[in-house]
């Protein structure tokens, strides 16, 4: 099934992706301006179904602005954004946000958080019941399913933010930087667990962030964004087998693909 | 049961100094006013005070149950009167520039002072005091109600905006419980500046109420009953308060760390 993400074929990979499946996810020549000043300028991405795609960039550059403009929550100045195949206007049911901070309700409990999407879609909350402790325990925090946020680490509340985002099905997960407020430890177990979940689930995931060892780690493809305007400067193939381990971070393959980003990164400060 | 045990110790620690210090001042209260051979107008001894509260329970009952009444009542009202316009000046932007700066402005208004001006405007009775009371609370119900409203995080409206919520989903199911701790503290104010509304306006012009009889009886010079009286009121104002922290605390549990015993760790 991933032969359709990762082509070992002699096409490229943009062909294999166009022939056996329309793209999930379609930006074409985006543009974001804040009056005069331009925040993103000409980007153009296509997202294959269960691909794992991650935008890679310094803080600041606009790559969450580019997310939060696929999640319907800014207006793009320019451009077109397509979810498969109808244009972005508002948010949409078949998307799911995972932010940076868990923002959990205070005064729900983890399962009533994880139920809330389905509360404001209006859908039989009882039908999703059982999904929602299904997505807690594939997350491995069901034990906690009745406590308070509160009650619960910083890691244990981003996963159940991100079964908070699973719950009502979505095709495409988005992922803005959902790891960066955790330790260092906690945020590599974090990966492996989202890589889990992810194969999973097979949702198609766009993942923001500011690490170039995560982005490597995690993607079959990383998109790097330069600053301001913040545009695509550079796209990498990761072609690491699946499932992927923590122990690969030490492999020489798993150095190539961080140098290699890192050039691309310093080159764009220039 | 070992949880029992464990409340009644914390009770007991929390509340046996200030009771213990309170009833040691009763004593010494009360010998001091014997020794000096102090005159019962001037200052009763606890003994007296208490020996007037039960002779005459009568009386203060029915004093004490329309000044109550009223500012309950008027509690109740600027509850609902606060919480609504709070709403309203959460949504309009036009009402919250032009009328939050008058309501901040008249918060210095010393209110009592209205208190004769309402007597020419509705007379004297239950009418007065059920506005003073109503106009006092009112205010700080309002403004800490709309801190509520308006203090939801970013992050939280920007999440239930990518579920498609609607506004009045955002409203009852976010901004209303994010509000309640605010509202509370909103309430604590306004439940004992309702008591004072109330008996402010007793003292200006009234036939009953627990503000009456504590003119009344400082007019006769019976002292002991006024003591009573106010002895009385102070233990009404009491426990209208403890009910706002009882509700408060079954309302806001998400904020009061009871159950950290059983919390996860890093």
């Amino acid at each position: 099934m991933r032969a359709a993400i990762l082509p070992t074929d002699t096409m490229s990979a943009e062909n294999s992706r166009q022939h056996l499946s329309p793209p999930v996810l379609r930006i074409k020549a985006v543009r974001k301006l804040y009056r005069e000043l331009e925040a993103i300028r000409n980007v153009s991405l296509d997202v294959a179904a269960c691909e794992f795609v991650s935008v890679l960039g310094p803080s600041g550059c606009g790559k969450s602005t580019l997310l939060m403009m696929v999640a319907g929550l800014i207006d793009k100045t320019d451009g077109e954004i397509l979810i498969n195949g109808t244009p972005v206007t508002g948010p949409r049911p078949e998307v799911g946000v995972v932010f940076q901070q868990p923002v959990l309700l205070p005064w729900r409990t983890v399962l009533d958080n994880v139920l809330f999407p389905i509360e404001l879609l209006r859908l039989p909350r009882a039908k999703y019941v059982q999904r929602a402790m299904e997505l807690l325990a594939m997350a491995k925090i069901d034990d906690f399913a009745h406590r308070l946020p509160r009650q619960l680490s910083g890691g244990m509340r981003q996963r159940a933010s991100i079964c908070r985002a699973l719950i009502h099905d979505p095709s495409i997960l988005l992922m803005d930087e959902p790891f960066s407020a955790l330790d260092a430890i906690t945020r590599d177990e974090m990966g492996v667990e989202l890589l889990r979940i992810w194969q999973a689930n097979r949702k198609t995931v766009i993942f923001v962030t500011h690490s170039i060892r995560e982005a490597a780690f995690l993607s079959d493809r990383v998109l790097v964004m330069g600053r301001r305007p913040a545009t695509i400067i550079e796209e990498m193939t990761i072609d690491l087998p699946r499932p992927r381990h923590i122990a690969m971070m030490e492999e020489e393959q798993f150095n190539q693909h961080v140098r290699k980003l890192r050039k691309a990164i310093e080159a764009s400060h220039v | 049961m070992s949880k029992l045990f464990n409340k009644i110790r914390i009770f007991i620690i929390e509340l046996g100094w200030p009771i213990g210090i309170s009833l040691a001042m009763l004593v010494l209260w009360e010998i001091a006013v014997r020794e000096l051979g102090i005159r019962s107008i001037i200052l009763p001894p606890p003994s007296e005070i208490i020996d007037a509260m039960i002779q005459r329970h009568e009386l203060l009952l029915a004093h004490l149950w329309p000044s109550l009444y009223l500012t309950v009542l008027g509690f109740a009202l600027s509850v609902v009167g606060g919480m609504a316009v709070a709403v309203l000046i959460t949504y309009s932007s036009i009402l919250r520039k032009g009328f939050y700066p008058i309501i901040v402005v008249s918060q210095v208004v010393p209110k009592i002072a209205i208190a004769p001006l309402f007597i020419v405007w509705f007379g004297t009775g239950t009418m007065s005091s059920l506005l003073l009371a109503f106009l006092i609370a009112f205010f700080p119900m309002t403004i800490n109600s709309a801190l509520g409203f308006q203090s939801i995080d970013e992050d939280i409206h920007r999440m239930a905006r990518t579920f498609m919520g609607t506004r009045g989903q955002i409203f009852w199911k976010i901004r209303m419980p994010n509000a309640m701790p605010y509202i509370f503290s909103g309430m604590k104010i306004s439940i004992t500046l309702a008591i004072i509304g109330v008996i402010v306006s007793e003292f200006v012009a009234s036939q009953e109420g627990i503000g009456y009889l504590i003119k009344l009886a400082g007019g006769l010079l019976d002292t002991p009953l006024m003591m009573a009286a106010i002895t009385v009121l102070s233990i009404s104002g009491l426990a209208l308060y403890g009910l706002i922290v009882l509700a408060e605390q079954r309302t806001v549990y998400w904020q009061t760390p009871t159950d950290m015993s059983g919390g996860a760790g890093g």
